[in-house]
Order: C-alpha cells, then structure tokens, then sequence
C-alpha cells in the first residue's frame, strides 16, 4: 500500500544503499589485498561498519525531508484507524459534507451576486454608486442629466462617473423582432468600468451629447453571438433597432453585461442617439440616470460624499425649483447599492451565511462528540503509545490529524456538492419582467472558502477532543478496567458541554426559521389590496417596435376591442406597471395648497392606467369616478389618488377638485377620483402615495393588458397572444401570465429566507436531538454495571427511568436556557425581513423550545428506557 | 570540519575519506561510519560539498564527494575558529603559574 510516492526518496534511498554498499565492497577489497580470506574481510569490513540500518535512517534524518516522511507516516495511521471504524467515518463525513456545503453554497451565492457586482469590470472596490435624496429600498433614477454633468465635471475625487439608464427595446430588420434590454450610456461608461472592447471601438467623449446621423450602437457579447452569428466582420455594418438604422462600432467581451448588478444589458447606444431626447437632456429636473463614479486612488467614501454633496449643495442653490425635496447624496459600494439587486442581496444572504455557520459550528460540536466517544474507547492504545514513548503533542497531534483528514473528505465532498448547488439560486426567481441575472459562482474565493473552513471544522472536532483525551495518566488507563466509568469526569463534563452546545445553537436556528416561515405565510395570507386571482397580464411591445404615436394609439384601442370580446374575458384594460413586480415609477409631486415639512420627500409613485382598469384588479372606488375613455389627451389632464396621497396632502378635506403639479409633466393635474390603498410593491412596505393618471394621456412607455377572466387565467393565454397577433404580426407580446406569477417576485427573498432558514434548522433538528441521544445512550451504556447494581439492591424501574432521564433533561434544560438567551439577541438581525409578527413572538418560541424539548426528552427516553428493562443480573456480570 | 579538509586534497568517496583520515592522523583518528555518512549528507543539503558517482581506481562504482567554492570558505571559517579555540585552551592550560595566583 502505497499511499505517498514521495517523490525522490525512493532514488535516494537506492543510492544511499549503493554508497555503503561501495564502502564495505572496498574496505573488503583492501583487507583482501592486505591477506584476509574473503570471508573474514567480509565480516570484518561489517564490524567495522557498524550497525548498517542504523547509519541508514541516521543519513536520512540529514535529507531534512524526515518531517514529511513523518507525516506521511502519521497520515497513513490516521486513515487505518479512519478504515477501522467506516460508521463513524462516513456519518462524520457526511455531516461535516453537508454542513460546509451550506456554507459554501450560501458564499457562493454572495460571491457571485455582491463581491462580483459588475462582471468584468476592474476593481469593482473603487466604484460606488450616487443616491439623492431619501434612501430607500429600489430607487428610481436619481439624477437629471446636467445635473450628472456638474457632479462628473467638478468633483475632485473621482476619476470618472458614469451615467446609464436602460430600458426594453425591439430589435428589428431580422427575420424576427427580439426583443431587447437596452442601455444609454454616457461617453464613458466602459472608461469608467475599465472595460476593453472585443471588436471595435466604445463611444468617444464627443459623441455623447452630439446626436449622428446614424447613432452607434456597442453590442453585447451574447447578443452578438446569438442574433448576429459571432460575426467578427460586424463592425461598421449597420443593423435595426426599433426600425432605425444604427451602426455596430463595437462588440463588448464576454461576460460584461452592464454597470447594474444582476440586471443584463444587451446593447448600449448614446445618451440621446436619435436627438429626439432634448427634454431630458436639457431640463434638471428629469431625474432619469443612475450615476456610478469611481474613487480617485486613497479617496474615503466620506470625503467623496462630502465633495459631491458640496456641489449638489451649489446646484440646488442655482436652481431651486427643479430640486425641491431632499437632495443629500449618498454613496454606496456596489455590493450594497441598492440600484440592481445588491440591495437585496446585502439584506438577506449575509444573514443566511452567519445561519450556515451557526449549523456548522453545530455540527463541529456533534462530531466532537463522536469523536471523544471514539477517542475513550481508544485510551488503551494511546496508553500503550503513551508508555512506549510518545509525548503529549505527538498524540494530539496524531488525534487532530484524523480529525483533519475527515474534514479533507469533507471538504472535497462539499466542493463537489457546491458545484451544483451554487447555481440552483436562479431557482428562487419566479419568471419575471427584468432580464435578471442572478445566480452563485464558483471561483477560488469559494474554493478557499471551502478549505479554511473545512480545515478550521477539522481542528474543532480533532483538537478539542484531543487535547482532553490525552491527559489521561496513561498509567491509570492501563490499571483501570471499563468499570471505571467513562473515560474520567473531565471527558464527561466536554461531552455534556458539547451537548449543550448542540442545542444551544440549534435553537436559534429553529426559532429563527419558524419567525422566517410564518412571515411566508403572512406574506401570502395577506391582501394585498387587488385580486390576484382570474387575472392575466401580457406585455406588448407597441412602444419598443418602432410605432408612430398614431398607429401605436390605434393599435391599442384595437387590442383593447379584439381582447375584451373574446371568449371567457370579463373586462380588459391597459396599464404601465403591474404591482408587486419589484418595479416603480416615482415622480416628485407638488400638491397646490400643501407645505411640505422640511426635508420631506415628496416623491409619489404613479402608473398609468386606462378605464375599468380599477374594475379589472376589484380596486374599489371610494369617491369621485374612474377614468373613462374620454379622459384622452385632448380633455384636461385628470389624477385618480389613493388613500395614502388624499390623507397626506388633503387632510379633513375633499380631495376631489384639488390640484397637482408632477415635475416633468406641463400640465396640471385634476384630481377626480380616490381608491383604496393596494399594495405597491412588497406587502410589508410603509405605504407611499399613489397617483394614477390616464393611460391615453400620459401613460407608457410600456403598454400590458390586463384580464379578468373566468376561468384559469392561464388558458385564456393563447388566445390573448393570437388576437394581438391578429393586428399586427411583427407586435411583440411577452411576459405573459397570470397575475398570482407575476406578484411572487415580491416574496422571492422570503421564499429564499424561509427555504434555506427551514432547511438549515432541520438540520440543526436532527443534529441535536442524534447528538444528545448519543451522548446518552453512551453514558447509560457506560453505566450499565452500576445500574444492575442499583436494581440489584432494590431500585426500582422507575427509579432507573429517573436516573437516566434526568441526566439528559438537565443537559437539554441548559441547552434551552442559553439557546434563548442567544436566540433573544440574535432574532433582532432578522426583525426587518419579518412581516406580521414580533421578532420575539412568544407563540414561535414557545413552541420551538416544546418543539427541542420533547425531540429530547424522546431522545433520553429510549436509552433510558432500554436500561430499565436490563436484567439485572446480566447488567453487573456485564463488564 | 575534517571532512572538508579531506577533501582540500580532491574529490573522495566516503571509504576513502575515513582511510585518508586515519592515514593522516597515524591512525588516531578512527572516523565512526555511523556519524560519517549523516555528516556528508548534512554537508551536502548545505551546499558544501557535490557528489557525483563515479568508478574507482579499483573499478568500483563510488559516490565521490567534491568541495564547494561555499565549502571552501565554510572551512577557511571553521579553520579560523579552531585556532582560535586551540590558542584559547593553550592559554588556559599554560598560564604562569604567577598569572594564576593573582
């Protein structure tokens, strides 16, 4: 059995072999030239020589490589002794297997999503991205583009800052429209992000602002590859976007797919490519960019902040009417910036992690406890080492290494089991409207992550254990017989410790799983305020095909007739935004007559809504009227407001007749109508006003029916999709489903919570519970000819049941009581994910520590009831 | 510190060094196989001295053992050294007798 083929040794040891072997061959030879027999020269030349063996591993000891043949030696006994005992091995394997992975999964998910914000890009550590105004969660654009301009042109402590804004848009020309996610850039977005080009050229400075008579257009990578061929001679051709020629002047690598974290871009173009834009461009208060900078080299964070917000200080103070409200800037590093996923991402899976640790910590502590078990029952071998020779460091040292090269197995186990589960994070996102790109990487940083902590498991399990073991007088463990109890009362009081610190840490983890799943259930109990079910939704490009606003307003009334008269349709409407799909639009609106307090934000949420479109959701009216087909843009321009908006800006008064200014819409609003509140985007946000305006007068971009049906909203898909289709062949339909679909993109992150929480508590569950059973199944079994005695001497069976149960109880009544106190501290980091229910709600605890207690009280149970049914008498022959 | 010396006089292989020694020495010094070859190997992991394998005069296939130019210098040291010490006992062991008493 070769487990190490040292490399070299085997050659050197041949040829130190052939070096005494030439010695003795001429010391014989020179004894036989001096007279001597052959025979007599050959011992003598032996004697003379010595001890040959000796000399040999004396030499070896000199190549200064006998620490590694050392190891070797040690590696070799440790996995014997790991062979000898497969049951342990394998379930301490699999445990440690499972517990890494969890880790490594939940690591690989942040490493792709937050350490990895900006594929492609160089030092994503300096780049930061500009907020203005209230922090919140999912925020719109922040900044108008002179705006941009100023902060890009003046600050002192950036390198660059770049502008994007992105959108859907048709790809025409081909034989198939496709559709798109598009993305204006200022000149130097791929400068900014430090991106080289594949093919051609990025934009130059002075094509930003500057509209050509054929706008350029950047690929993506996967864009290029799959609706244009990989063809590498594609510069300078020129291709169609929503029916406009534009010419390809460069492809971007592969891999890069835009400045949002976990949003794909699949094509850039100017600011304003056609010229058709010069409002936005040219008015301060379109806030429609999202603005990342890089820091100049040794620049805080605080100092940039500082420097921005001085020149937003001087802007707000040039021009005060386009930026009422609070115009603070903040800064955040991209793993955190809540522009994209991140934000998201920061708020949960670091939470999962710190879980993950806790069951591996958890499952340290159960194989601990096997561990000892082993090492006690082993003591007479480590005695006889002891005695033979050994010292202390090397028995620990010994015990350790087995613990470690279980943890290797692990470890590879768990990277094997990683590369699969780190791409199953797509899974918890429900189809959706945003050209999501999320999912976890595997790269060295999960790799390393993998080995330190499969190497640090490995010294807890080892070490601990070891270090007690070993102080066990090897004299006494020589003496001693098996009667002598359990491997003395310090390794007794390691493995209660364990024990306790096995449910200790799995209540936490249970607690915390039951606040996550029963917020899950609130989440999905809850109303949100519009029916969900019956109804369906389809997107439809008439905004992103190239239509003129003539033909895409006939095209909508005729998509609204043929729709509604179909079959099974109860009503139809249009509208810009579905609800609860993680999307917003938000303007800055001006009530007449309404001061606002200082530094509030005076940002409302708005969609754009056609007639029946409250009816098609069942969002009851509670005054005024609804939009009618009338309300188009030649009528006065009309706002329906829910409850939120009418009690904040019309407190006590009648908010129907009131007045409404939007910044960025000429007009003045009238309000006609109030509905009653409904949920915007997550259940559990703070509501925000709402304006609805109609859709004929300012409605879109996006242009999606809706449809109540009366059946299966499902069914009536096709139908839907073919009618549309009927109008015009080359109109995109998509994102089409039913509504219940379309709003479990709000819950994903508590899907995501509950999911893994759960997961990870039941296997604290199962640790705990298998980890006290053990220890007293052990420690009865230990016990054994002690309580033959007891009986023996009249105890009863009862009393027996007492003895073995309280031991156990104790033990989990500690567990308890310090899982609480850690569970108290630690359920107030999960607080803000809860919905409908206390951080401590004593319903959840209570019934998690029942929960522990009786999974226990059964575990202590069945040792102890097999020990009151021992014959005594064959309990004390037992030895 | 011997062994180096040895092989001043050229390259050798580990029977020759302890003949040359004793040869040397008038068979004072009877060099110990046993702390021979671990020192030649110590010499060699430190870069003092080479071995290659080579045949003997006698046809015997031997590792000879050549000094390095860092061997050189080590011995040149450890030769400094020894005097020094050899000058510090004779000192000692010949002090006057009228030195000693005060």
């Amino acid at each position: 059995m070769k487990w190490f083929p040292s490399f070299g040794f085997q050659r050197r040891n041949r040829e130190l072999k052939e070096e005494i072997d030439a010695h003795l061959q001429m010391a014989i030879a020179d004894r036989v030239a001096r007279g001597e027999t052959e025979e007599t020269a050959r011992q003598a030349a032996a004697r003379e020589f010595g001890n040959i063996l000796l000399v040999q591993d004396v030499t070896r000891q000199m190549w200064g490589g006998g620490w590694f043949e050392q190891i070797g030696r040690d590696v070799r006994y440790a996995l014997r002794q790991l062979r000898k005992s497969p049951g342990f091995t394998i379930t301490a394997t699999a445990m440690l297997a499972v517990a890494i992975c969890a880790n490594s999964t939940v690591f690989s998910w942040i490493d792709g999503t937050m350490l990895r914000p900006i594929p492609g890009a160089r030092d994503t550590g300096d780049l930061v991205s500009l907020q203005r105004g209230e922090r919140n969660f999912s925020p719109t654009p922040p900044f108008s583009y002179l705006d941009y301009r100023d902060l890009r042109e003046q600050n002192h402590t950036f390198t660059g800052i770049l502008a994007y804004h992105h959108d859907w848009i048709t790809l025409t020309g081909g034989a198939q429209p496709e559709r798109a996610y598009i993305a204006n850039v200022s000149a130097n977005y791929f400068d900014v992000l430090g991106i080289k080009p594949m093919l051609g050229r990025f934009f130059l400075a002075e094509e930003e602002t500057r509209p050509g008579a054929v706008p350029n257009v950047v690929l993506g990578y996967s864009l290029w590859k799959t609706r244009y061929a990989e063809d590498p001679t594609i510069v300078g051709k020129s291709i169609e976007i929503a029916r406009h020629p534009v010419t390809v002047i460069g492809v971007a690598p592969e891999g890069v797919v835009g400045a949002m974290p976990g949003i794909r871009e699949d094509l850039w173009v100017t600011l304003d490519p056609l010229g058709t834009d010069v409002w936005r461009m040219t008015h301060r208060d379109a806030d429609w960019l999202n603005v990342i900078g890089r820091l100049r080299p040794g620049v805080s964070r605080g100092q940039a902040a500082q420097d921005l917000d001085t020149l937003m200080h001087n802007i707000v103070t040039a021009y005060p009417n386009e930026h009422l409200g609070e115009n603070r800037i903040t800064l955040d590093p991209m793993w955190r910036s809540p522009f994209g996923a991140n934000g998201y991402m920061a708020a949960t899976l670091p939470i999962l992690l710190a879980f993950a640790a806790v069951v591996l910590l958890l499952t340290c502590a159960n194989v601990a406890t096997l561990t000892l078990v082993r090492f006690v029952s082993r003591r007479r071998e480590f005695a006889i080492r002891q005695s033979l020779g050994a010292n202390r460091i090397q028995l620990v040292w010994q015990m350790v290494l087995e613990g470690v090269a279980l943890s290797i197995v692990a470890g590879a186990v768990a990277l094997v089991l990683t590369s699969r589960t780190s791409k199953t994070f797509a899974w918890f996102f429900p189809a959706n409207s945003n050209p999501l790109l999320l999912n976890g990487s595997m790269d060295h940083k999960v790799v390393i992550g993998i080995a330190v902590s499969s190497l640090l498991a490995g010294m807890l399990c080892g070490a601990l254990p070891a270090w007690r073991s070993s102080h066990a007088p090897a004299i006494e463990v020589l003496k001693a017989e098996s009667a002598s109890i359990s491997g003395g009362s310090r390794n007794r009081k390691l493995l209660s410790g364990l024990v306790v610190a096995q449910i200790a840490l799995s209540l936490p983890l249970l607690i915390c799983s039951g606040l996550f799943l029963r917020t899950l259930r609130n989440l999905a109990d809850a109303n949100p305020g519009f029916e969900q079910d019956h109804i369906l939704t389809a997107s439809v490009g008439v905004n992103i095909a190239g239509y003129s606003n003539d033909e895409a307003r006939l095209i909508r009334h005729k998509i609204l007739d043929r729709v509604s008269a179909l079959p099974g349709v109860k009503v139809a409407s249009f509208t810009d935004w579905i609800p609860m799909t993680l999307s917003q639009k938000k303007e800055d609106a001006y009530p007449e007559g309404y001061v606002p307090h200082p530094h509030e934000s005076l940002q409302v949420q708005r969609a754009g809504v056609t007639a029946r479109y409250f009816e098609t959701l069942h969002i009851p009216i509670l005054e005024g009227r609804e939009f009618t087909p009338d309300d188009d843009e030649k009528a006065p321009s009309v706002l329906i407001v829910d409850q939120t908006a009418a009690r904040r800006y019309w407190p006590g008064q009648d908010p129907l007749g009131k007045n409404l200014r939007v910044v960025g819409y000429s007009t003045l609003f009238t309000v006609i109508g109030v509905v009653r509140n409904s949920t915007h985007t997550f259940v559990n946000e703070s509501p925000e006003p709402m304006v609805y305006m109609s859709f004929s007068q300012w409605g879109g971009p996006e242009t999606m029916v809706q449809v109540k049906t009366e059946g299966n909203p499902v069914d009536l898909a096709p139908a839907v999709e073919n009618a549309i289709h009927e109008i015009d062949t080359r109109l995109p339909v998509f994102d089409v489903r039913s509504m219940r679909e379309s709003t479990q993109m709000a819950s994903s992150f508590a899907v995501i919570q509950s999911a893994l929480a759960g997961m990870f508590a039941l296997i604290g569950l199962v640790l705990a519970v298998t980890g006290i059973y053990g220890v007293v199944a052990y420690r009865t079994q230990m016990r054994t000819h002690e309580i033959g005695v007891r009986m023996a001497v009249g105890a009863s069976r009862v009393d027996v049941l007492r003895l073995v149960l309280l031991q156990g109880l104790w033990l989990t009544g500690i567990g308890l009581a310090l899982g609480l106190a850690f569970a108290l501290g630690l359920t107030r980091f999960i607080a803000r994910l809860l919905y409908g229910i206390g951080a401590n709600d004593p319903v959840t605890v209570v019934s998690v520590v029942m929960l522990l207690g009786a999974m226990s009280l059964l575990a202590c149970y069945l040792p102890a009831h097999r020990a009151m049914r021992r014959n005594p008498v064959t309990a004390i022959r037992e030895l | 510190m011997l062994i180096l010396q040895t092989l001043q006089w050229g390259p050798q292989h580990g029977y020759g060094i302890v003949q040359a020694l004793r040869l040397r020495s008038g068979d004072v010094l009877q060099v110990e196989t046993g702390s021979l070859y671990p020192a030649l190997h110590r010499l060699e992991r430190q870069r003092w001295v080479q071995s290659e394998w080579k045949q003997s005069e006698s046809k015997q296939r031997a590792r000879y053992y050549r000094i390095t130019a860092k061997g050189k210098k080590q011995l040149a040291s450890d030769l400094d050294r020894w005097e020094q010490i050899v000058e510090a006992i004779g000192s000692v062991m010949y002090v006057k007798p009228e030195e000693s008493a005060s």
